[in-house]
């Protein structure tokens, strides 16, 4: 049940003795995978390498598999960066199967399309995949039951699978998985259809709150992350790259860098062009015997470099020019009714611009990356959270085919989503070929905030009409940032999947409706970051909605509750759109249902005392938000210390995720969400000056620390059985708001641009 | 940015080039008749001290005193040296005394909290690649020992105060001055810091100037 | 330059640059890779060592500082993990990505071995230097109280 570990490694390395050892190598293997022996040529593709999974016994699909001993070999295909999967995927296939967890490892898989998508971003392990990995635990089970059914002679019907074991349930008599597993490996793999799920009372540690799979490694310094890996022979590199992306090496003279003790060698890499994609950004490698020499070498380098196209990039120049952009029409992309009529004739109208900057992800862990490129093969030990891309990155760049190329992905020290962008294994795996050793390229801190996929910088317009009485009659919003897809393509539009983040789905009760997607050139590589540009949609629309409740003179809850409107199913034609992006999935079974928004904002609010808000030197601020299928509320409670600062003293979330797998890591996701939105909210910024970033280090990219945390994180998730939906990312989009809400409550400040240190001393 | 700064009730960075010393004489101190002068000196740059001698122009021994202690002042009120005199529990950085970060405290013996002690990260010199500020016995001046929001004349009635001082004698302080380590980190504060204008031995030099010339304090408004 | 250190009880002679960070002779030398890399400027708090029970940012501190003193890492905190911060920090499953753990908890031993009880703002305080991108920083001060036998709130 560890971590893969250098242990593991070294196992790998030699596993063809150990298994030859221990009876258990096919023929001819290897470092290749040890594929089972099947009586039949089954459809499934199977991974080109899976260490550590014994070479008989039951492989009912690339995630299971049950041995003749009795053990239970589970595969987390997803990447492990602190939100929990490594703790919860396996255990959702153990519960179908019967397995009991103390007999089962969990090992990790490395990056081969036999998984299915292994991108492990957009919250998505749990959501897309929680039928598929039932789905693998009870093709097992259903195997295993087989085989006890027909040596008893009875039904199926008339066993069930359950601790570790198949029982009669007529009789009592009892097989174990193991006694099962050898005959059920010579089984046809049934088909999906027939394989029945069970019952959810039977999974019994569905919801509940499961132990920490790698704790007890984490805490003795035996947990293995990307830089961990050691090699025999292996040289470490550290990058000197363009300052400006899409820069290049001018001119260098390395001379003072070979003169570095433990310097090997400086490999000049080739500058990346737009669009970026995954390319690394080019730049001098310094190659030496360790770390240490690499840093100093680096430090010594002459080097001029050229700028590029991006060279110029002013982000407060760029920031002015998006709010030239936003007071301009845009492409329309929701429409209900007349907007611009609906103002016109408006008894009062509130106006309010909003701004955020550039954010980096600045994991603890800054990327890292260890290849090794020998025999025409390559194999990559990896921080990663996508390892199929990284194949396919590194196959590329080395001009080899996939399947000579094995990713090994370790624990993530943070991922964020800086680290499903693999520019960093491709370094490795460039630099390995070019000095014929195994090379670990390692990040430093600078590196990691100066050469990021940056979160975009944002500004956008609202704009509301309210009638008489004080009801919203009217909203419109303009929305400007440099897409995602600048860094694919030459986009300058965002596209449906960043729209569908908070505005294509973002439900209104309020009958005229016109949102304009506005045009943004990007001069940096722009990536996504933890709830992407769900961060800016609802600082903005949480922020207005409050400043709507103080222009009508109306509670800020309430308020909220009106504009969002009555429970309903919210269709694409009530929200004035061709189609509702959704994550990937279907509305019908995931609806934009404002019941639930609404349970979560009375539930937070309640918990909160909401009603007893007003008390001397405290205040409180609300945001609800729609993300990544899951609904979230949060109420953030902010004071003044001693010097006048504001302080967050408090807060409170409420999730509706539908099903939860894993109560507890969904706690601690949504603790941690709730201080990763206070760090973008408070202090979180990147500045880039002649297209360079300023920001190079946590003194200058400030992130919360511990006596800036809330005293207490109030965490309550809604009992449901409903269809899951995200965990990692949906807490953070209304923290922000929720926060400067609070502020303008204790202050009458209104923040309108992100980070709030900007404008208010915190 | 500025938001984490320090209000400070010091004024820094005086001794532009020409400056004039001021030397006010308050009416009715001393008894003595009420009266002014004002001495030029040779002028310096905000990274220059001026030597003793250049104040041998002043004919009043005390007045002189004084002069060189103002003088010596730009020293101590200097970022490099005031920003580990803090009157708070935090010591404050950069020229502008930010809050240090991290946000490290005073600690019962000025030597920051168990497992955040000052040297948990401060060496015996200055860190090659790390912006990491090192001299040995990193410390943080005892409360006692704030400079920051001294006057000059409060600073130096301290200074003078053994049981402000760290129990030293006049002879000690000048000793402490001219070739303490940590103090002299001041000097060659490493990572495009601005070091304390002058050099060591030229403090050195002029607060054993001072003591010579009768360690006499500046009058309250003075300032250098 | 031969430097004589012993780590985790066990001597050592490493033929080292004595600037060597000691992070770097422990990661890349001993290959010792439970002490982390986070920033290299002593702000983040991953790499957090004992030399003579003392805490210090190994990244920042160069080996010869080390020379003839005991070096403890996470690795050496205990044999088997039963430490009462480690136990702490499993039972309340502190982690997220552990990255930072190692030094949150080479922090908190020192704290405790000289504090045995410390108040909420005194572990604020000791481990102001310590970040977690994560944000597990509530768990982790309930779990110093925890270790240090004190009721949480």
């Amino acid at each position: 049940m560890s971590a893969p570990n250098k242990q593991d490694v070294h196992i790998r390395l030699s596993r063809r003795s150990v298994l030859e050892g221990l009876g258990l190598v096919a023929a001819g293997l290897g470092l290749e995978v040890v594929l089972p022996s099947r009586a039949d040529a089954s459809p499934m593709p199977m991974p080109t390498s899976l260490p550590e999974i014994p070479a008989n016994g039951l492989r009912a699909n690339v995630f299971v598999h049950v041995a003749p001993d009795g053990r239970v070999t589970i595969v987390c295909h997803r990447s492990e960066m602190g939100q929990g999967v490594r703790s919860s995927l396996p255990v959702l296939i153990a519960d179908e199967l019967g397995a009991d967890m103390a007999h089962v490892k969990v090992v990790q898989g490395d990056g081969d399309a036999a998984y299915g998508d292994q991108n492990t971003d957009g919250s998505s392990s749990v959501r897309k995949i929680f039928d598929d990995l039932r789905y693998a635990g009870a093709t097992a089970r259903t195997m295993l039951v087989a085989v006890a059914a027909k040596r008893w002679k009875v039904s199926p019907a008339e066993c069930e699978a359950r601790d570790h074991a198949v029982f009669h349930k007529g009789t009592q008599r009892v097989l174990k998985f193991g006694e099962l597993a050898t005959d059920a490996a010579k089984l046809k793999v049934p088909e999906k259809q027939a394989v029945t799920l069970r019952p959810r009372s039977e999974l019994k540690h569905l919801g509940k709150e499961l132990p920490l799979l790698d704790g007890p490694d984490i805490v003795r310094g035996h947990a293995t992350f990307g830089a961990d890996i050691s090699l025999p022979f292996m040289v470490t590199a550290v990058i000197a790259r363009p300052p400006v992306a899409g820069g290049k090496v001018a001119r260098y003279d390395a001379t003072k860098t070979l003169a570095v003790p433990g310097v090997l060698k400086v490999v000049e890499l080739p500058a990346a062009t737009k669009p970026f994609l995954f390319q690394p950004l080019g730049g001098l490698a310094v190659v030496a015997e360790h770390t240490w020499a690499a840093m100093r070498g680096r430090a010594a380098l002459d080097v001029t470099w050229e700028g590029g196209d991006n060279a110029t990039y002013d982000s407060e120049a760029y920031r002015e020019q998006l709010l030239e952009v936003i007071g301009k029409p845009g492409k329309v992309v929701r429409n209900v009714g007349d907007a611009e009529a609906a103002l016109a004739k408006a008894a009062k109208r509130v106006q309010a611009t909003y701004n955020t900057p550039h954010l980096a992800h600045a994991p603890m862990e800054p990327p890292a990356a260890v290849a090794r490129v020998e025999h025409g093969t390559c194999e990559v030990w990896a921080t990663t959270q996508n390892p199929q891309a990284a194949r396919s990155e590194v196959a590329k760049a080395l001009g080899m085919d996939p399947s000579k190329v094995m990713i090994h992905v370790t624990l993530l020290g943070g991922g964020f989503g800086r680290k499903s962008k693999p520019d960093y294994v491709v370094e490795a795996a460039l630099l390995s070929k070019a000095v014929g050793k195994p090379v670990r390229v390692q990040w430093t801190r600078e590196d990691d905030v100066r050469h990021d996929y940056y979160h975009s910088t944002s500004a956008q317009r609202l704009e509301a009409g309210l009638d008489a009485s004080g009801k919203v009659v009217a909203w419109h919003q303009r929305i400007a940032f440099p897409p995602i897809g600048s860094t694919f393509s030459d986009a300058t539009f965002a596209g449906d999947g960043e729209m569908g983040q908070g505005i294509l789905d973002l439900p209104l009760a309020i009958p005229d409706i016109r949102m304009e997607n506005c045009e943004a050139r990007a001069h940096t590589r722009i990536g996504w970051l933890r709830s992407v540009a769900n961060i800016y949609h609802a600082f903005a629309v949480q922020s207005f909605i409050d400043e709507l409740a103080h222009a009508k003179g109306t509670d800020p809850r309430d308020t909220l509750l009106e504009v969002l409107g009555p429970s309903r199913i919210v269709t694409p034609k009530d929200l004035g759109v061709a189609k509702v992006p959704n994550y990937g999935q279907s509305l019908d079974e995931h609806p934009v249902d404002t019941t639930r928004l609404r349970r979560v904002i009375e539930r937070v609010t309640g918990l909160a005392r909401w009603d007893e808000r007003k008390q001397q030197g405290r205040a409180l601020g609300l945001a609800a938000h729609r993300s990544f299928l899951t609904y979230v509320a949060v109420v953030v409670s902010v004071v003044k210390d001693a010097n006048e600062h504001i302080r967050v003293d408090e807060a409170w979330i409420v999730a509706d995720a539908g099903t939860i797998v894993n109560m507890e890591r969904v706690r601690a996701q949504m603790e941690g969400a709730v201080v990763f939105g206070l760090s973008l909210g408070l202090y979180g910024q990147i500045t880039m000056k002649d297209g360079a970033t300023v920001e190079s280090n946590f003194r200058d990219y400030r992130l919360a620390r511990i006596a800036e945390t809330p005293r207490k994180i109030h965490v309550d998730i809604i009992p449901s059985d409903g269809r899951p939906g995200g965990i990692g990312e949906p807490g953070v989009p209304p923290v922000a708001p929720a926060l400067a809400n609070a502020v303008f409550a204790l202050t009458g400040t209104r923040v309108r641009e992100l980070p709030l240190v900007k404008t208010v001393k915190v | 940015m500025s938001l984490r700064s320090k209000a400070l009730g010091i004024v820094l960075g005086a001794g532009a080039a020409g400056v004039m010393l001021s030397l006010a004489f308050g009416a009715g101190c001393g008894g003595r008749a009420a009266h002014s002068t004002a001495t030029k000196l040779p002028p310096a740059d905000a990274q220059a001290l001026r030597a003793p001698q250049a104040f041998s122009s002043i004919g009043d021994k005390k007045e002189r005193s004084r002069a060189l202690f103002l003088e010596a002042s730009r020293v101590m009120f200097h970022p490099r040296c005031a920003n580990c005199h803090p009157a708070g529990d935090t010591p404050t950085q950069g020229d502008d005394f930010r809050v240090h970060d991290p946000p490290v405290a005073r600690g019962p013996a000025d030597q920051g909290v168990p497992g955040l002690e000052c040297t948990s990260c401060h060496q015996d010199r200055n860190v090659e690649l790390a912006r990491v500020p090192g001299a040995p016995q990193w410390h943080l001046a005892p409360k006692v020992m704030a400079w920051q929001g001294r006057t000059p004349r409060s600073l130096c009635e301290q200074l003078k105060d053994p049981a402000r001082n760290g129990g030293k004698s006049l002879a000690e302080i000048v000793e402490h001055s001219a070739h303490d380590a940590l103090v002299g980190w001041g000097w060659k504060p490493g990572d495009g810091r601005v070091p304390a204008p002058g050099t060591q031995a030229e403090y050195g030099a002029l607060m054993a100037a001072w003591v010579k010339d009768g360690a006499e304090c500046p009058r309250e408004e003075s300032q250098p | 330059m031969s430097i004589r250190l012993r780590v985790n009880g066990t001597q050592h002679d490493l033929d080292v640059d004595p600037e060597m960070p000691l992070l770097w002779a422990l990661r890349d030398l001993l290959t010792l890779t439970g002490t982390k890399y986070g920033c290299g400027q002593a702000l983040c708090g991953a790499c957090v060592v004992h030399i003579d029970g003392a805490a210090v940012r190994s990244c920042v501190t160069p080996v010869r500082r080390a020379e003839g003193r005991d070096v403890m890492t996470i690795e050496g905190l205990s044999p088997d993990g039963s430490h009462p911060l480690q136990k702490a920090w499993v039972e309340l499953a502190v982690p997220q990505c552990g990255f930072c753990q190692a030094g949150q908890i080479m922090t908190a031993a020192a704290l405790l071995a000289k504090k045995p009880k410390p108040t909420d703002a005194e572990i604020d305080q000791s481990l102001a230097g310590n970040l977690c991108r994560c944000g597990t920083y509530t768990r982790i001060r309930s779990a110093v109280k925890k270790a240090a036998g004190l009721p949480n709130e």
